[in-house]
């Protein structure tokens, strides 16, 4: 299951975030989301020179905590989407998949025209989609 | 780690047992120490302590007890330190070859030693100590009986000579035979226990492991690793598979004793592994190990035991890492290996150490609550200090205490609950929480992963916060809140500052309470983000608490005393003697708080006049905030000003103002959320200079106080936090202009001057003479007091008035143009000393006298050109328009002026021979270069010098005379031919001057100085030469210097004579008379060509010779036949002796012919003539 999600600018300040739990975790998934950005940092900085996937935008597993996973994408603008799953075993292809979607969701709320580039997304569209983007990752792994 | 016991952690070492002969124990052991790999040694004195080795007695015929544990807890420590692989007896070679009763004992003490040994698998080695190596000292009979009682092959009988030469070999020779013997009893004891193994006759599976266990060590005593691995993982594994199986024990206990001895197999397969380098395979095997045992929780009220197991775990791994040798940059190779599998802070040490950590605060807290819910029901009693750790790895038992004897009994699972709880209770959790968090903290900051050390930072802040270190909870506090005020991470901020507001508060420090409240009040958290677990002393983010931290803030500020918290805020109080005195500045997280922006209206504002400048507050806390008072303050602190909230000046605020201070009144001072509050007011400026508001400071009530530093509209940047928020902008002036541009400061100008300062001059000055320009100081409006001018000559074209070539040496020669004097009406004056007079070449100063309204004053600039050049003078005026006691401003008047510098007349200069008189000059002949061709002139001859002045200027000059200064004058004789004009000549601009001098060089030298010519003039002013300028304009001399000249005898001389003219018809004499100046025979060759216009009659053409000191005359009687201008008959002359040839040029051959008499007075025609034609 997702437990959080967010996207967060190229200051690394957050422009949005959401839990989907019922737990009132949030501010340690604040904390997570903010360590993992330790690693993106790690890895745009140290790219692995023999990895041929250079300009690949999906980060992979970032890294694991005791209850939870970490993945990472970084968009061509240096903002950073995060993702926070209580799943053990994720199918690389779904969070890819996953991360596809909620990018295209970000384009989209982005190119609002009264949406002020660098300000944290408040669109409501923007997150009943991501929601619905969420739900449909439980689904198609649980299958 | 240090935890376990020593022999776990280290790898084994093989023992060996030394016995007898006590004297070289020490050299021995030592000797073992060393060897690669090492041995222990154990030492006894005498063969009757052997019995250490003896195995405890078992009868065979009563079947084995039920297998009580896994591992026995003692097993590893018995191998490593009482049971020997060898035992080595050593005897003195005296005893072995002394009387009988020696032998007698040497063979009893074997015998005995055997007897123990017979159980064990134990190697025996004899030694024999001997003084020397020689064989007579040992008989051979007893060594061969030696040997065949000990049973011995031949090599384990070794002679030892612990002489000085033989030593080192003895000993080298005894550790081989120790080493081989260790690693063959082990080996055999490995192999014995494996074969067990694969017979599988076991009914239990604790022995299964127990035997994995015990054959590993043996493979570890042989430094056979990868064995040691194998059965290690084999005996794990099957202790993994015993938790749904085994019934031995109650459950809790039985889930601790796997766990224990599963600890216990990880921590030796770790080590293994990551001795031999295998990094990425050891975090993988601890990944596993976690994944099967995270589960394994166990009865829930015992549930804190599970946490700190896995704590420890994490901690051990972490440790191991930590010591283990692989490098960093090993690790960037295995991760990209690796990838798939392990993230990279799964190689560093810090992430075990944060996790290991995080579950020893879960054990914490669930110990808590595991304590709570026994102290209810009473449950803690007092034996539970009686529980030891029993036998076995991982259990414990009761001591139970019968007479004098002490029996071990199994415990009930509710007495070993009680016993952890009880055990639980004594420890320190929260200090080795912090001590874990610290190091992962700094090993975080290393690997500059700067937001996890953040996230353990927090962590261990909050726990020293709970065991009330409020101080060292600060320091890390703050130290993670500004890495979340610089990324903006709203909702982790919040919540470490509510913890650094409660830690302030009740550390009773007021400003950092006030500080940090107003600035978790202007945070930008608006909807409930955060959850409510976890949320720590501030509250959930949100809005609604936001503004009850204002109120809070507010009501401390204010010292209204609330009744509802006054214990808690008792210390909180900002009264007279504690007053607050907060500084905003453009980096401070306050300024969310409060936001000054200050803009002047006008860039540029003259003094005393007034301007405009609006001032605009901002402020972000959630609710409405009224301003007491405001002071606005300058760096010129006379235009300081103070605004006093009208509906708040009852407030005695006021009170604590400096007396003539401005105070405007503004109807309200209310700050709105995120609303500016714009205010406008006049300032006049007196000084000249730069305005700038420095200051914005707010007063609330008496004694608090918040100092914001301005800003100019033009350069303030966002609010740090709140830029990312989606809130309307708003431009802090109503003027969008004004808002993008405005700036904090003003430049106030000058006074303006109200005096006329003129400069004159009359066209372009000329080289040589004192140009004058008169400096006219008029005064318009203000008076002048001690005035200043200051004067400036400037190369036009840049650089200075020196020619570059004589720049180093300084002096008013080679000054181009210089400022030679200033004269003023008030000469005298100005020659005192008292006033400031300074004169240099290019600059000047000079002070200027008192005054009044509508006077003036005027100098003249006097200015000398030395060389043509453009220059522009600069003259400025400084004054005070008031006396200078007033301290007024100092005003300032500039003037500039380009005056050309021209040359005014050109000179040149032509010699000449006289008329029809030619000298021979041999010099002449030769040909020579035309550069250095220096004229000659003949000695003792007249020759003409004809000196011209040209006027190059637009401006008409007098000549006043012209004259020759020779150098040496018995050298050359020179006579003025035309006269000086009595009336000075004028000469118009292009015109040109010429005179004629007679010169006659008297000495024969090859360079003859031919003196200067000096031309007198001045500048002619027309008609009106009494003009007051030109009494000033003195003359001006121009020199013209003459070239040397090359004085030389001419050995002849060749002279034409004719009448000036002739008439038609009428016969005269053409004669040419050659003078020969020489001693010598001159032999000349002429000849005469014919001529159309004249019959002549003489001879033609010859040779002839001219005696020496004589001169000889061809005499011609011409005819003229034509009339006009006639060619004479050309004739050419040849000397044979310098072979150099002479025509006479077509003027000097030249006649005219009148028709007939002519009619008019003959001899003055001829004397004009004569002249003009020279003149030419």
């Amino acid at each position: 299951m997702i437990v959080c999600v967010a996207v967060v600018g190229h200051q690394n300040n957050p422009l949005y975030i959401q839990s989907f739990t019922e737990a009132d975790d949030a501010l340690k998934l604040h904390h997570i989301v903010h360590c993992s950005l330790d690693v993106v940092d790690e890895r745009v900085n140290n790219p692995k020179k023999s990895s041929p996937t250079l300009n690949e935008t999906f980060l992979g597993l970032l890294y694991p905590t005791e209850n939870y996973k970490v993945y990472g994408y970084l968009t061509n603008t240096k903002v950073k989407l995060i993702l926070v799953t209580t799943d053990l075993d994720v199918r690389d292809a779904d969070v890819r998949n996953f991360f596809r979607k909620f990018h295209a969701a970000y384009v989209d709320a982005v190119s609002n025209p009264f949406h002020v580039p660098g300000k944290k997304i408040t669109s409501r569209t923007f997150s009943e989609r991501v929601s619905t983007v969420v739900k449909s990752f439980g689904l198609s792994s649980g299958s | 780690m240090e935890d376990y016991p020593e022999e776990l952690r280290t790898p084994p070492v093989a023992l060996v047992s030394l016995v007898g002969c006590p004297e070289l124990h020490a050299s021995i052991t030592t000797h073992l120490h060393s060897e690669q790999p090492p041995i222990n040694a154990l030492a006894l004195p005498d063969f009757s302590k052997i019995s250490i080795f003896a195995k405890p007695s078992k009868d065979a015929s009563v079947p084995p007890p039920p297998v009580a544990g896994i591992l026995k807890k003692d097993w590893l420590l018995k191998h490593r330190t009482r049971v020997p692989a060898v035992v080595a007896a050593l005897f003195n070679s005296d005893h072995v070859s002394g009387d009988p009763a020696q032998w007698l004992q040497v063979c009893t003490d074997l015998e005995n030693l055997k007897g123990v040994l017979r159980g064990r698998n134990v190697k025996l080695v004899v030694v024999v100590v001997a003084p020397s190596n020689s064989k007579d000292d040992l008989s051979e009979d007893r060594m061969i009986a030696l040997r065949k009682r000990a049973e011995l092959d031949s090599k384990y009988l070794i002679i030892f000579v612990p002489s000085e030469s033989e030593l080192q070999q003895s000993l080298i020779r005894l550790g081989n035979t120790f080493s081989e013997l260790a690693n063959s009893y082990y080996k055999e004891e490995g192999r014995r226990i494996k074969a067990r193994l694969e017979r599988k006759n076991f009914h239990s599976a604790e022995l299964n492991i127990r035997c994995c266990f015990k054959a590993a060590v043996y493979a570890e005593f042989c430094r056979d690793w990868v064995e040691a691995l194998r059965l290690y993982e084999d005996a794990y594994h099957a202790v993994r598979e015993m938790v749904a199986t085994s019934t031995r024990l109650p459950p809790i206990q039985r889930l601790i004793e796997i766990k224990s001895v599963a600890e216990q197999l990880h921590f030796k397969i770790s080590t293994l592994l990551l001795h031999g380098g295998k990094l990425a395979e050891a975090i993988a095997w601890f990944r596993q190990h976690y994944a099967s045992y995270r589960k394994l929780v166990g009865a829930p009220e015992v549930i804190f035991l599970h946490w700190q197991w896995l704590s420890r775990q994490f901690l051990v791994f972490a440790e191991l890492l930590e010591t283990s040798s692989i490098t960093a940059q090993h690790v960037s190779t295995l991760v990209s290996e690796a990838h798939d599998r392990a993230t990279q802070w799964e190689f560093h040490s810090a992430y075990y150490f944060q996790l290991a950590a995080h579950y020893l605060k879960e054990k914490s807290s669930s110990l808590e609550l595991a304590l709570s819910m026994s102290e209810t029901s009473g449950e803690i009693d007092g034996n539970a200090d009686s529980v030891i750790a029993a036998s076995y790895v991982g259990q414990f038992a009761k001591l139970l205490e019968i007479g004098d004897a002490f029996i071990m009994q199994s415990l009930s699972d509710e007495d070993y609950s009680r016993y952890a709880l009880a055990e639980g209770k004594r420890l320190q959790d929260s200090y080795e929480i912090i001590a874990l968090l610290k190091k992962s903290f700094e090993a975080y900051n290393n690997d500059k992963a700067s937001r996890m050390a953040a996230y353990c930072g927090f962590q261990m802040a909050r726990e020293y916060f709970t065991v009330d270190e409020y101080s060292n909870a600060k320091e890390v506090f703050e130290n993670v809140a500004s890495l979340y005020r610089q990324e903006g991470w709203v909702t982790l901020l919040w919540n470490v500052l509510g913890y650094l507001r409660d830690c302030s508060k009740k550390t009773a420090l007021v400003k950092d309470f006030i500080e940090y409240s107003l600035e978790m009040a202007a945070l930008p958290v608006s909807t409930n983000v955060a959850g409510q677990r976890d949320c720590g002393p501030a509250g959930p983010a949100s809005l609604a608490q936001r503004e009850i931290i204002h109120n809070e803030v507010f009501s401390v500020i204010r010292g209204e005393s609330e009744s509802a918290s006054t214990e808690e805020n008792s210390s909180l109080k900002v009264t007279a003697d504690n007053p607050l005195y907060l500084e905003i500045d453009l980096v401070s997280p306050l300024r969310a708080v409060l936001l000054a922006s200050v803009a002047f209206h006008e860039q540029v504002v003259k003094p005393g006049a007034e301007t405009v400048i609006t001032l605009s507050l901002l402020s972000q806390l959630p609710l409405n905030v009224e301003i007491d008072q405001l002071e606005i303050q300058f760096n010129q602190s006379e235009c300081n000003f103070v605004i006093v909230n009208a509906q708040r000046s009852h407030l005695a605020a006021i009170s604590c103002l400096q007396p003539g201070r401005r105070v405007e009144t503004a109807p309200t001072l209310e700050l709105r959320t995120n609303k500016w509050l714009r205010l406008t007011y006049d300032v006049k400026p007196e000084q000249s200079g730069k305005l700038e508001c420095i200051y914005v400071t707010a007063r609330w009530g008496q004694h608090f106080t918040i100092c914001c530093r301005a800003e100019s509209p033009a350069s303030m940047s966002d609010l740090p936090l709140w830029k990312f928020e989606d809130i309307m902008q708003t431009i802090p002036m109503k003027d969008p202009g004004l808002a993008f541009s405005g700036q904090k400061a003003v430049q106030v100008e000058e006074p303006d001057p109200q005096v006329d300062l003129k400069l004159d001059s009359s066209g372009p000055a000329l080289v040589g003479e004192s140009f004058i320009v008169p400096v006219i100081i008029t005064s318009k409006g203000h008076s002048v007091h001690s005035g200043e001018l200051k004067i400036n000559l400037v190369d036009t074209r840049g650089g200075g008035l020196l020619s570059p070539r004589e720049a180093e040496s300084f002096s008013s020669d080679n000054l181009h143009v210089e400022l030679v004097g200033i004269s003023g009406r008030e000469c005298e004056d100005l020659a005192n000393s008292e006033n400031i007079q300074k004169i240099q070449p290019s600059f000047g100063l000079i002070s200027v006298p008192f005054l009044d309204e509508g006077e003036s004053w005027s100098c003249k600039l006097e200015i000398r050109w030395n060389r043509p050049k453009p220059i522009m003078l600069y003259v400025s005026l400084g004054y005070f328009p008031q006396s200078p006691e007033l301290s007024s401003q100092r005003a300032h008047v500039h003037k500039s002026l380009q005056i050309e510098g021209k040359t005014a007349v050109v000179m040149s200069h032509r010699f000449m021979l006289p008329f029809r008189r030619e000298p021979l000059l041999l010099s002449k002949t030769k040909p020579a270069s035309d550069s250095d061709q220096i004229p000659s002139l003949p000695l003792n001859e007249t020759s003409m010098l004809v000196v011209s002045a040209k006027n190059c200027t637009e401006v008409p000059l007098r000549l006043l005379s012209m004259s020759m200064e020779a150098v040496d004058a018995s050298t050359c004789d020179v006579k003025t031919k035309s006269k000086n004009p009595e009336e000075h000549v004028l000469l118009v601009a292009g015109e040109e001057f010429k005179q004629v001098f007679a010169v006659t060089p008297e000495v024969n030298l090859p360079k003859l100085n031919m003196g200067i010519v000096c031309l007198r003039w001045r500048r002619d002013h027309g008609d009106g030469e009494r003009s007051t300028s030109c009494s000033t304009t003195s003359a001006v001399l121009t020199k013209h210097s003459l070239p040397d000249v090359n004085v030389e005898q001419p050995p002849l001389i060749v002279s034409l004579d004719c009448p000036p003219h002739a008439i038609l018809g009428n016969p005269f004499t053409y004669s040419i008379k050659i003078t020969n100046r020489t001693q010598f025979l001159q032999e000349v060759k002429y000849s005469l060509a014919d001529s159309q216009s004249f019959v002549l009659s003489g001879p033609h053409n010859d040779t002839t010779f001219i005696l020496p000191k004589s001169e000889y005359i061809l005499s011609y009687k011409l005819v003229p036949l034509a009339s006009g201008f006639q060619q004479l008959p050309k004739i050419t002359l040849t000397s044979i002796r310098y072979s150099a040839g002479f025509q006479p040029s077509v003027a000097a051959s030249t006649v005219f012919v009148f028709p007939s008499e002519p009619h008019f007075g003959l001899k003055d025609i001829g004397e004009m003539r004569m002249e003009s034609v020279a003149a030419e």
